[in-house]
């Protein structure tokens, strides 16, 4: 469904991070996509989410070529995106940061639905409470249930365990593989948390100096600390 | 007693007819990061079109329901034909308005002189105040300037539309990545700056020497009141605007013109020294 081929890019100043990625993404399939800091990964989904012009290579989505796309269309394509640090609207509040990401799509309807409350509870308490006024856990999920709130094909999760309680990722674990497997949602989630990943994907990659280096079922990275140390150790 | 309420009537006519002129400067400023240098010429073009509308016959309110129009249309075009290029060249959107400011200015002067034209009182009527004469037409401006600030208040703060306008200017990449389409978010902003900018023109022409130099003498205050009130919010804009022709019309009516602009600038320095990013400043999520 997402195939990414030979993608270069970097930021405006011309620092190349990204030297030739090559990753594909099967609807309903999860992967992980792992490596140390500074290797790429952010950079990697925010040229897929045409915040960053690519190089050279390209990106496409269910057969159609999303390279060099605004970021507004490439969300309208079905892809959904959270970003590290969750960047939430923090002076609007939070049925208004999930309006936000509805408003923008053709051909939904403007009213939150209840069924995204069902599936995070706490959101239905603080309505509407100001979204800088929740906790760091509750911020992530507000940012989770702003993006698949749309119903994406695909959700580009990056690091959603930062700052988060382990009480709190394992909730936010539940309900992201819950989503991913009543909807059909594909996942590609970038993460340190060896348990989010074994919770939610099936498939890991890992990325170093800009280009994915190898490759492993998710599973097996329990038992495999060599590969972890090689790829992940610092 | 009646000369500080004549005094008070001059200030708010002036702050009211001054927000008018800022509140498309500070959405486009707010909004895309422009600094619109060919606001003031904006503000021009909408009287001319009063010009234009009465060489032909027609009556002040149509024109004055004509101006915001074709400002609207005037303003999609420059956005799609200079601005587009710009964004994000923070320098060069001076440098591009700035060089559009100048060609309409000429365009005006080629299409109708450079002398003043008049465009006749529709409503030469006064009415008593509190004992105090006024202009009704003055007034008239007053109620325009408040309709259209409440209006662009509710716009921005009680429909979906803005919403969607302000979570661009919280951040502009995460409000793209949910899908909402700021390019169209960039035009209807630009088009509304200049129909706003079109409408201040159109009213304010009855009471002006529509020449081809007036648009410069509302757009230094204009500034001088967005530097002061902050752009992270209306509220800032209300202030700005409101201490701004305040001050001025206090002073010049004690004391001269001249002085009430010494006033203005020196009040606009300290206020700025103290208040770098403006009274309301800070408030701006970024």
């Amino acid at each position: 469904m997402l195939r990414i081929r030979g993608l270069v890019a970097g930021y405006e100043d011309g620092g190349r991070v990204l030297e030739s990625i090559d990753l594909q993404v099967a609807a309903g399939e999860s992967v992980a996509l792992m490596g140390r800091n500074g290797m790429g990964k952010t950079t990697l989904l925010r040229a897929v989410m045409g915040l960053l012009r690519p190089v050279a290579g390209g990106v496409t989505f269910d057969g159609s070529d999303l390279t060099g796309r605004p970021p507004f269309e490439i969300s309208n394509a079905g892809i959904a995106y959270v970003p590290q640090g969750r960047e939430i609207f923090k002076d609007f509040t939070v049925e208004e940061n999930l309006r936000l990401g509805l408003l923008g799509k053709t051909g939904m309807a403007a009213r939150v639905p209840d069924a995204i409350y069902g599936r995070f509870p706490i959101l239905a308490e603080r309505r509407a409470q100001r979204a800088g006024t929740l906790s760091g856990g509750e911020q992530q999920q507000l940012a989770i249930a702003r993006a698949v709130i749309s119903r994406p094909r695909l959700l580009l999760l990056d690091e959603p365990s930062e700052g988060v309680q382990p009480s709190i990722v394992e909730a936010i674990a539940a309900t992201v593989s819950a989503i991913s497997r009543e909807e059909g949602t594909s996942v590609l989630l970038v993460e340190q948390n060896l348990d989010l990943v074994l919770a939610l994907t099936t498939r890991c990659l890992f990325i170093e100096n800009g280009r994915v280096v190898a490759q492993s079922a998710s599973a097996r990275l329990a038992d495999d600390s060599e590969l972890l140390a090689r790829y992940l150790a610092v | 007693m009646a000369q500080a309420l004549l005094v008070a009537l001059d200030a708010s006519n002036f702050m009211l007819a001054l927000l008018l002129v800022t509140l498309g400067l500070v959405i486009l400023f707010g909004l895309m990061n422009v600094i619109n240098m060919a606001h003031g010429e904006m503000f021009l073009l909408g009287a001319y079109a009063v010009v234009l509308v009465q060489r032909y016959g027609g009556s002040f309110w149509l024109a004055l329901a004509l101006a915001p129009l074709a400002l609207g249309v005037i303003g999609l075009v420059i956005e799609e034909v200079v601005i587009r290029h710009v964004y994000h060249r923070f320098i060069d959107t001076i440098l591009a308005t700035w060089g559009l400011s100048i060609s309409l200015k000429q365009a005006v002067i080629i299409a109708f002189g450079p002398t003043a034209q008049q465009v006749h009182n529709p409503l030469p009527q006064t009415v008593e105040i509190l004992g105090t004469l006024y202009p009704v037409y003055r007034l008239f401006i007053m109620a325009v300037a408040v309709l259209a600030a409440a209006g662009t208040f509710l716009l921005f703060y009680q429909t979906s539309l803005g919403l969607v306008a302000r979570a661009v200017i919280a951040n502009r990449p995460m409000a793209g990545s949910l899908g909402l389409n700021t390019r169209r978010m960039d035009r209807m902003t630009f088009a509304f700056g200049a129909a706003l900018a079109g409408l201040a023109g159109a009213v304010m022409a009855p009471l002006m020497s529509v020449d081809p130099q007036m648009g410069v003498g509302f757009l230094i205050p204009a500034f001088l009141s967005i530097l002061v009130g902050g752009t992270g919010t209306l509220l800032g804009t209300l202030l700005g605007t409101t201490l701004i022709a305040g001050a001025g019309t206090v002073v010049s009516s004690i004391w001269s013109q001249i002085t009430a602009q010494i006033v203005v600038f020196a009040l606009a320095i300290v206020v700025i020294r103290l208040f770098p990013q403006g009274l309301t400043g800070g408030s701006q999520e970024r």
